[in-house]
């Protein structure tokens, strides 16, 4: 361990690049501890106000064993914890379109993470920044065991068994759900065609409609069949060895062929020269 | 003896280990062992050159290739074109002729050092005359004769040569490069041999005197290095004296004398293969009663005599047919070439040079080629020729007007079993070839034409290049030691003539008896029944000459029909037939009458074989058997090779075999399932199809499923389903695999046209296809929103439900302008791949089972070696099955494997020589591919080689992306598996052929462990799989479960293997800064190689932390991987499965 130095040792170990170094380690006796690097939140343009920037703290180099009711239950000494949100990789959370249900959702990485905890108080942020490096927190106390390893593969076995009637029920939930907006949708469309249509007095209403979005999406599939089709069309109406310059033209061709298959020939017979593939034995 | 091979394992292994960055993938094709020292020298320049030795796509400009041409240009052009099947060809065998053709350099050395040899040859002094039994005057060497019986008339002294020339392959220049021999003819002088000599071995003894005289006279030469006896193609009669010039040209040269009588000793109508040469009454050392009786002839004999006259005639003729010829010599070299490749060039009674050189002569001259042809068309005609012409039965004759003493050819037929007879009309070349030699000439000669009409291969490589050693060709290989016991087996077989015809080499009387023996009790059991060439002995000058029974075992190969594999029974003539007592005389005691179900009554023999890997060994029972019946050698003397890898995939319960039969109970129980599925009625859409995408379903699975019966008491509940979970504390259950089943529903308007409603509905299916199982069928089921496991036949299915189009529906993206998008994305074609490509590949190759039975036991012997030696998670199992299907689908220079050892070795050979590089790997499924299709798949290959994956695989279904290898193996772990592959190979195949190794062949699957940095010791306990492993433990823990029959019940434990469980995490968590390694099928340990790249430095970045700690020097904080954490975690992750975490290497102290 080359950062903390003794005379500091009570103090908070603060890197070049503003984080603070806080020590985590799995139980109390582990005797080695990973390092967890824990800084304000601090982004030029946050679009959400999930993370508000003077209350959240951003932590780096989450253990795998650490999942959010733990890292809540560790930062909690410092203040009142609003949210804690544990992502793959630093960035902007993802818009969430709209609330699966547990059995759709799809399973996480189970690797080193990053945090976003917001704190109720900016003073939570602070607290957290000034903890000295030599007091590691402590993820799995006898309070608090945190499950690893086959108890915790038992576990999860054992978790992944679903009552059909409740998974039919997420499954209607979500259906008529989607059903709904279907419709709406629909209805929406209904409506904007209706408008383009012409009221009893022969006028139709121009507008602008909603942006990006057309009557009929045509897709790139269909226009390469179109093109495919055209090509086609324009080939059927070719003569082919007709004018003598074509017929020329096709033994020009073929000398052409056999000279760069002979090009390409001899350069792989040089390339396994090379690697002197000729010994039979 | 263990450790020693581990280690030799490793020390290649080390050389080129996963850390190695810049390193190429290189073939290595390096098998004999005295390659291997230098490689470590070489590596350096090789990696060098291997930066550029890439083939790109060729660019030439428009203008070079739209000149006008020059007429030589376009003859040429057409002439490749015409001639050969493409220019490459043409390169390719120009290629090799400047690989084995003498340099100038080499002629001049051997030019001077026989110039030398015999100025000292014609100095040989002179010696009073003495008996012939009298060797006193020899002081120093000993004569190279096995003297029996050992007293003989005759009168013997030496003096100088008349004459001393060059014969052989050397002055007619079709003399090839490695292990050049260049033969020197030493005439005896007329004073020394009598007239009569010819008689009772007196010629062949003085001969053996003259070279020991020689000997005697050179070993006090210093112009000679090393002088060994050996003799000419393992005829004892004709010893020849091999000597090497001293230094460092000893290995490249030898020098063959042989002694040859003066021209007019003997006129050849004396030896005449019907008269006899030989008195029974001096052979036998016994007055025969009757002295008048007539002599048996000694046609064997009377040609080893006969030969000796003619070496000088012989080259002559062949001396004018090549000057006629203008690519006679390349052709010879080449036809040479494609002997030794097949291992029939030397040895006693093989088809050596000198006797390719007089076939190409003969099409020559009897106008069945023209003088005109390419060295590839003699080449190609002559082996057509081969294959077309059995000698057996129409001999051949190079003689245009054979005098009125001439033999004819119904002479030559009744005394030798292949005939092939000389310029002179007199000797026949082939006098010492056994009718199976040439059998399996004719054999290799047929094959090697199919390949070479096959335009989609390259015919080359596999006919020319390509070594072909005995227990690589064939399934089944046996050796015979104790050669001594031939003895008896000439006596019981009643060979006394023959014996003496061959002067006593009972080795080679017995053998074509042996043979035929053999193939009429194998019969149609087997396409091809060959022997290895006995080696041509060597022995130095100052010894005695070696006895027969010191000879090296005898091996023999079997190649068998797949067809008749299953067969437990040889079903004889009727009772009362008069074939009936020669099939009686033929087995033995073995034969019985039998009653059939068709009424007939008739003689048969049954063998005892329940199980397929068994059956595959019948072979055995029946040479055994016979060998012990009809030769008196007892199965002791037999080294039966056939079934000794099976022991690794064997399944380990009671009365299983190698697996073929649970496979079969899987896939049976699986057709149920799916015709039940079918007939389920009340479901919102129909079924369209139900597909098994599980190695199960195709036979080659490594652990096959095998169905258990369980132990309620050693589980605990689930609360609502009362389906079984694992107890903690108690060791892991038995694991169960899921076999996943892919129903495919019909493709209709309701589907929702929305990825998420997709999934939805698709888990609605999962329970309602529940619901009705569980109904109708009274099956245990867990619907989940992924899947849903059925528990059948205690098997477990996990049936998957797909929409044809939601792969498509997955890749659609909407523009900002409305325009409708494809884009491929990861996503889809994961799901593609497990909805379309797998299911289709396991179907196709489930067909591919039915052709070759032995398919899925070489695919689970490939991958159980793939997982022995960590490599499982490098080539994925679809991958492997395909490799292995190539093996069966494009054999060439083999014919399709029918034992599951000959495939593995082949799977070897394939991974350690295949040139991944700079080749696609195309696997013709159903044959789908055209010639231009495998144009295409090249030349996209050439054209974007840098992006595609290392290991290319291409398929009828896939030819541009590989998609089984995409992410793995990398370029070093292929390295790595060349490496390890081409070690294994070694061996095994030492193992396999050398009856002296003790170890078993399991060593080549036990990894060498040294290279890795940290070792993960797991609890056998905890690992399911373990009794299933290589090596398994002697005491295997409970898993719950009883021996016996399956019962229905609750809903087992399934799919839960905490090995890979936790293997999954490891990944996850520390996937950049270390690679881990394990053996799925039961292996107990995790290896762990740190990756170097990982442990430099890195300036701190938010984004890569992951395990990382932080140093700071200078103001500039720098990461590390903090490893005393991460090996911490290593056991906090695996909690109760981990036994200890092992460091083994210092390396990450930076």
């Amino acid at each position: 361990m080359a950062v903390p130095n003794k005379k500091h040792a009570s103090q908070p170990c603060v890197i070049p690049g503003g984080f603070t170094v806080l020590d985590i380690k799995f139980t109390k006796n582990s005797p080695a501890a990973h390092q967890l690097f824990v800084k304000e939140h601090k982004v030029r343009l946050e679009k959400t106000s999930s993370r508000p920037l003077d209350r959240t703290l951003f932590v780096l180099n989450i253990p795998p064993y650490c999942t959010e009711d733990v890292i809540t239950r560790l930062f909690s000494q410092f203040g009142a914890i609003q949210s804690v949100e544990l992502k793959d990789k630093p960035g902007h959370p993802e818009p969430t379109e709209q609330k699966l249900s547990k059995y759709f959702t799809t399973k996480q990485k189970q690797g080193f993470s990053v945090g976003y905890i917001v704190y109720t108080k900016p003073s939570g942020v602070t607290a957290a920044k000034t903890h000295p490096q030599n007091v590691p927190l402590i993820v799995s106390t006898e309070d608090h065991p945190v499950r690893t390893g086959l108890h915790k593969w038992i576990h999860q076995y054992s978790q992944s068994f679903v009552q059909p009637d409740t998974l039919q029920q997420a499954v209607d939930y979500f259906m008529s759900d989607y059903d709904r907006r279907k419709e709406e949708d629909a209805e929406r469309k209904k409506k904007e065609a209706e408008q383009q249509e012409e009221d009893e007095e022969g006028w139709v209403k121009v507008t602008k409609g909603a942006k990006g979005t057309k009557v009929r999406p045509h897709s790139e599939a269909a226009d390469k069949r179109a093109l495919e089709k055209e090509g086609k069309k324009t080939k059927r109406k070719e003569l082919l060895r007709f004018y003598s310059w074509q017929h020329r033209e096709s033994q020009r061709e073929h000398i052409a062929e056999l000279r760069k298959k002979f090009e390409e020939d001899k350069q792989k017979i040089a390339l396994l020269r090379a690697q002197r593939k000729f010994k039979p034995y | 003896m263990k450790r020693k091979v581990a280690e030799t394992t490793t020390e290649v292994g080390s050389e080129s280990t996963c850390h190695v960055e810049t390193e190429s993938i290189e073939p290595n094709r390096s098998e004999d062992g005295d390659e291997r020292p230098t490689k470590a020298l070489k590596s350096d320049s090789k990696n060098k050159a291997s930066t550029t030795a890439l083939v790109r796509p060729l660019k030439v400009s428009n203008k070079e290739l739209y000149k006008a041409p020059t007429p030589e240009e376009l003859n040429q052009l057409k002439e490749t074109e015409s001639l050969f099947h493409c220019s490459l060809l043409k390169m390719q065998m120009e290629e090799l002729l400047k690989e084995v053709v003498l340099s100038e350099n080499k002629k001049r050395m051997v030019d001077s050092f026989v110039l030398k040899i015999t100025e000292l040859l014609h100095s040989v002094p002179e010696t009073p005359v003495v008996e012939l039994s009298d060797t006193t005057w020899l002081s120093n060497v000993e004569v190279p004769f096995i003297l029996v019986p050992e007293s003989t008339k005759g009168k013997f002294h030496m003096e100088p040569p008349t004459s001393v020339a060059m014969i052989g392959s050397y002055p007619l220049g079709t003399c090839i490069k490695p292990r050049v021999s260049v033969d020197l003819m030493v005439t005896i002088p007329s004073s020394v041999v009598h007239p009569m000599d010819a008689i009772n071995q007196r010629y062949s003894r003085k001969r053996a005197l003259y070279l020991a005289g020689l000997a005697e006279h050179l070993l006090s030469s210093k112009e000679v290095g090393t002088l060994r006896y050996s003799c000419l193609h393992g005829n004892r009669l004709r010893p020849i004296l091999l000597l090497t010039p001293p230094g460092k040209d000893a290995s490249s040269l030898t020098l063959r004398i042989h002694a040859c009588p003066p021209p007019d000793f003997l006129k050849p109508g004396q030896l005449h293969p019907q008269k006899s040469k030989i008195r029974t009454e001096w052979f036998t050392g016994i007055d025969s009663p009757q002295p008048g009786g007539p002599d048996v002839p000694t046609p064997h004999y009377n040609s080893t005599v006969l030969g000796d006259h003619l070496p000088a005639a012989h080259l002559q003729f062949l001396s004018a047919v090549s000057d006629q010829c203008g690519a006679f010599k390349d052709a010879v070299a080449l036809l040479k070439v494609w002997l030794r490749q097949r291992e029939l060039d030397q040895g006693s009674g093989c088809f050596g040079g000198f006797l390719a050189s007089m076939l190409v002569s003969y099409l020559l001259t009897s106008h069945k080629v023209s003088n005109h042809m390419s060295a590839y068309q003699l080449l190609r005609n002559t082996l057509h020729f081969l294959a077309s012409t059995d000698l057996t039965e129409n001999g051949i004759t190079l003689a245009r007007s054979p005098d009125s003493t001439a033999p004819s050819l119904s002479d030559f037929h009744s005394a030798f079993p292949v005939v092939f007879v000389d310029p002179s009309g007199h000797l026949n070349l082939c006098a010492d070839i056994t009718a199976h030699t040439y059998k399996q000439i004719q054999h290799e000669a047929s094959l090697s034409v199919r390949f070479w009409d096959d335009p989609t291969m390259d015919s080359f490589q596999a006919l020319l290049m390509t070594a072909k050693p005995l227990i690589r060709t064939y399934d089944h290989v046996f050796q015979l030691s104790g050669l001594a016991k031939m003895q008896s087996a000439c006596k019981k077989l009643n060979l006394f003539s023959e014996l003496m015809d061959h002067s006593g080499n009972y080795v080679r009387t017995a053998l074509p008896l042996l043979l035929s023996l053999l193939q009429r009790g194998l019969g149609e059991r087997v396409h091809l029944l060959a022997h290895s060439l006995a080696p041509d002995l060597e022995w130095p000058v100052t010894s005695e000459p070696p006895k027969h029974k010191d000879q090296p075992p005898l091996s023999f190969g079997l190649l068998l029909k797949s067809d008749h594999l299953a067969s437990v029974l040889e079903k004889g003539p009727p009772a009362d037939s008069p074939q009936a007592e020669e099939f009686r005389q033929l087995w033995g005691d073995r034969s019985e009458l039998r009653r059939f179900q068709d009424g007939s009554i008739t003689e048969a023999v049954l063998w005892e074989a329940s199980t397929a890997c068994l059956k595959r060994l019948v072979p055995q029972q029946i040479i055994s058997h016979l060998l012990q019946l009809h030769a008196d050698i007892p199965s002791s003397c037999i080294r039966y090779v056939g079934g000794l890898l099976d022991d690794v995939i064997i399944v380990r319960q009671e009365n299983c075999g190698t697996g073929e039969e649970e496979s079969l109970k899987v896939v049976q129980s699986y057709d149920d399932l799916s015709r039940k599925l079918w007939q389920l009625e009340n479901l919102p859409l129909s079924i369209t199809s139900v597909q098994g995408a599980h190695p199960a379903l195709r036979y080659t699975q490594v652990v096959p499923p095998v169905p258990v019966r369980l132990d309620y008491k050693r589980f605990a509940r689930e609360k609502n389903s009362r389906a079984l979970v694992p107890q903690e504390g108690k060791p892991c259950p038995v694991y169960i695999t899921p076999i996943k089943v892919i129903c495919h529903m019909e493709g209709s308007g309701k589907w929702p046209h929305d990825r998420l409603a997709i999934r939805h509905i698709k888990a609605a299916f999962h329970i309602r296809l529940a619901e009705l199982l569980r109904n109708t069928h009274k099956y245990p089921c867990n619907p989940t929103a992924t899947h849903l496991d059925v528990w059948k036949d205690g098997l477990a299915f996990r049936i998957q439900v797909a929409y044809q189009r939601e792969p498509q529906i997955l890749r659609e993206v909407v523009s900002p302008d409305g325009m409708l998008l494809m884009r491929d994305n990861p996503e889809a074609q994961a799901l593609e791949l497990e909805t379309q490509h797998r299911p289709l590949l396991t179907s196709t190759l489930h067909g591919l089972q039915q052709q070759h039975p032995c398919f899925g036991a070489v695919c689970r012997l490939a991958k159980r070696w793939l997982g022995a030696q960590l490599f499982s998670a490098d080539v994925c199992e679809d991958a492997a099955d395909l490799l292995v299907a190539y093996l069966f689908l494009h054999p060439a220079p083999h014919t399709p494997p029918s034992s599951p050892q000959v495939g593995f070795l082949r799977f070897l050979h394939l991974l350690s020589s295949f040139d991944w590089r700079n080749s696609p790997l195309v696997v013709n499924l159903n044959s789908q591919l055209t010639v231009a299709d495998y144009t295409e798949i090249k030349n996209d290959f050439v054209a974007s080689r840098e992006s595609l994956p290392t290991m290319f695989i291409a398929t009828p279904t896939d030819r541009k992306q590989s998609m089984w290898t995409k992410d793995a193996p990398s370029v070093q772990m292929l390295q790595r598996i060349i490496t390890v592959a081409a070690e294994s190979l070694h061996v095994v195949e030492a193992q396999l052929t050398d009856a002296t190794l003790t170890q078993d062949v399991r060593v080549a699957f036990r990894p060498p462990l040294d290279a890795y940095d940290v070792l993960i010791y797991l609890r056998p306990k905890q690992v399911p799989l373990v009794e299933s492993a290589v090596d398994p433990p002697n005491h295997p823990p409970p898993r719950g479960i009883y021996e016996g029959s399956v019962t229905g019940g609750a809903l087992p434990v399934v799919d839960f293997d905490p090995v890979s469980l936790y293997l999954i995490e490891l990944r996850e968590a520390f996937g950049d800064v270390a690679l881990f390694f394990c053996d799925p099928y039961g292996g107990t340990v995790i290896a762990v190689v740190w990756k170097p790249k990982a442990f430099t430095p890195h300036p701190f970045k938010t984004g890569m932390m992951g395990a990382r700690r932080v140093e700071v020097t200078e103001d500039k904080p720098s990461t590390v991987p903090n490893v005393e954490a991460i090996l911490l975690d290593f056991s906090v992750l695996g909690e109760g499965l981990v036994h200890k975490v092992v460091p083994r290497t210092e390396k990450w102290v930076v």
